[in-house]
């Protein structure tokens, strides 16, 4: 047991102490920051939070854009993704698993290598400059992840319940309203989570199809605050870009812990 | 109202697993499907629920032909053998589902479910989710939902085969007390033969997705029609004898009693259940279970004889009844 504690305080110092000096980091000055010798006191500022916020346009701008893109692909994604995973656990057997296969291999597939024809469609079909637009490739992207974690969910679910439900008079709509929704909730909510993730942090494609400075998301406006001056690196302002961007990420996992780390588990344990 | 089956046929992939099925259940008549696991009986239970269409054949409730009619639309209660309770919803919430769905007004579903609540024994649990309750009380609920379904035709797969043995005693009369014997025909289907014989006015049993006789418990105890069903019904299993001329000679434990003119046997174990006790010998004809009352004093070599018109008598070719 003595032995599991220390571990588990290594872990969290591993991966809790770059974020803990990003914090500090943020409220301390430019001066300060490669400047060791000034007193402590004299170190402390929340000149990169404002900055940030009186810019053109305001930090809170990309925040927002990134908050609805991710928000929209994550409903996109979720609402085709339920119907289709509880098809797939429909449809004959010997067709589960060449489909099954396909699902797996788009999932593997590294999709930065994508962007060029991405690009090129949203050329042609005037997609640029759109957060609308942008959650179709996102939730494209996402959809085969999102295929597995369903399915997986859905077929760890008892074959009766759908026989019974069927049995008792409900409708195929009124079956997954009424029955698998709600038993695939902490499935759905894991999955969710990680599409807004994966919209949260993606950065090749937003960066090719937005160019207007106030449609940018996060990760692409914090690319900007820290390639904005050659002669020095804003570390303070990138701290403070950091920190922000991270808070409605925090604020979502805390609300959702519970369901998340249920979904994970879930096939783990079967009920 | 009535239920009938006429040559269904039913393949998955290559292997047919029922083949020209007929069966029909008369009003209020409860029969069992009974058989080893394999034999089709609850594929056959599955074509008249809807949850799967037959290859060929017609299935007709009333004398309508419902092949066409799907699954949510064709009025049968089925009890599973998982129960297959909503396990998101407590008891009062699984029962309502269906009646909401069917639209039956809220004062009416609320009146039905107390009802069935109270006749089940089960208004203590009625806020309780199915995991919290135990292995007889998911039972009753199950049969609560089949109950309030009104069905034309109620299909029981199972129902008890997860409950231990004092349990399923326990249920028996009040399942025959609610569901078997009213105006709806009862398929029942199970691998258990006391159950079967316990429930059923009639016993369907089947092999390789053939009925291999229908009738009733007496006359398929008494009057088998092949080894199969000889073998199947009755514990412990009827004795063989070694066949002679192409006859095989079959003779229930039951019917052979202790005689000092009889065939002399040699014991080679015995076990004691009380009332009765079970012995296997070895005789000059093969080995032998006999069944003789409890208190019998047994010694190594006995001498045992039977009635010749309790013997049962096969064709050794085709295992069917020679007639006697």
């Amino acid at each position: 047991m003595r032995r599991h504690s220390a571990w588990i305080v290594l872990l969290l110092i591993w991966s809790l102490a770059p974020m803990l000096w990003q914090l500090l980091t943020s409220f301390t000055t430019s001066a300060a920051l490669v400047d060791g010798s000034i007193p402590f006191l004299q170190r402390w500022t929340l000149n990169h939070y404002r900055e940030l916020l009186s810019s053109n346009p305001p930090f809170w701008r990309y925040l927002a854009n990134s908050s609805m893109l991710a928000a929209m692909s994550t409903v996109l994604t979720t609402l085709l993704a339920i119907p289709a995973a509880y098809a797939l656990t429909k449809i004959p057997k010997q067709w589960r698993q060449p489909v099954r296969f396909v699902v797996i291999a788009a999932a593997l597939f590294p999709y930065v290598l994508l962007f060029l024809a991405l690009l090129e469609l949203a050329r042609q079909f005037h997609l640029g400059n759109s957060l609308l637009a942008l959650a179709l490739p996102y939730s494209a992207l996402q959809m085969p992840l999102a295929l597995l974690l369903l399915t997986a969910a859905i077929e760890g679910l008892p074959v009766d319940l759908d026989d019974a439900a069927r049995l008792e008079g409900l409708s195929l709509r009124q079956r997954l309203r009424w029955v698998m929704l709600p038993l695939i909730a902490p499935a759905t909510a894991s999955t969710a989570i990680l599409v807004f993730l994966f919209a949260w942090n993606e950065y090749p494609i937003a960066l090719t199809w937005l160019s207007r400075s106030d449609l940018l998301t996060l990760p692409v406006a914090m690319a900007r605050i820290a390639g904005s001056s050659i002669y020095s690196v804003p570390y303070g302002a990138y701290a403070a870009a950091t920190v922000l961007g991270a808070i409605p990420l925090l604020v979502l996992v805390l609300l959702f812990q519970r369901q998340i780390v249920r979904g994970l588990t879930n096939g783990a344990i079967k009920g | 109202m009535t239920l009938e089956l006429r040559s269904i046929n039913k393949r998955f992939g290559d292997r047919d697993v029922l083949r020209n099925l007929d069966l029909s259940v008369a009003d209020g008549e409860c029969v069992a499907l009974l058989g080893p696991s394999g034999c089709g009986k609850s594929t056959a239970l599955r074509l008249i629920a809807g949850l799967d269409d037959p290859d060929q054949g017609s299935i007709s409730i009333n004398g309508e032909n419902v092949v066409a009619i799907p699954a949510e639309r064709r009025r049968v209660g089925m009890v599973f053998q998982s129960y297959a309770l909503f396990p998101h919803l407590n008891v009062r919430k699984n029962l309502e589902l269906g009646l909401r769905i069917r639209g039956s007004r809220a004062a009416e579903r609320d009146e039905r479910i107390s009802n069935i609540l109270e006749v089940l024994q089960l208004q203590n649990q009625a806020e309780q989710l199915p995991s919290q309750l135990s292995g007889g009380q998911r039972q009753r609920v199950a049969l609560a939902r089949a109950l309030l379904r009104d069905p034309l035709v109620y299909l029981l797969d199972e129902p008890m085969s997860n409950l231990d043995a004092q349990l399923r005693e326990e249920l028996r009369p009040e399942l025959k007390r609610l569901m078997i014997g009213g105006s709806q025909p009862v398929v029942y289907v199970t691998h258990d033969q006391q159950e079967a014989m316990a429930l059923a006015d009639r016993i369907a049993l089947m092999r390789n997705g053939r009925i291999e006789q229908i009738g009733t418990p007496q006359e398929l105890y008494h009057r088998p029609e092949t080894v199969v069903v000889a073998q199947f019904i009755g514990r412990p299993q009827m004795n063989l004898l070694k066949p002679q001329n192409g006859v095989m000679v079959g003779i229930r434990p039951e019917d052979i009693r202790l005689d000092q003119q009889g065939v002399s046997c040699r014991l080679l174990s015995r076990e004691w259940h009380g009332a009765s006790q079970m012995l296997l010998v070895e005789s000059e004809r093969g080995p032998l279970r006999i069944v003789c009352a409890g208190d019998q004093t047994i010694s190594e070599q006995i001498q045992v004889n039977w009635e010749r018109s309790d013997e049962h008598q096969f064709d050794l070719d085709s295992g069917r009844r020679l007639s006697d």
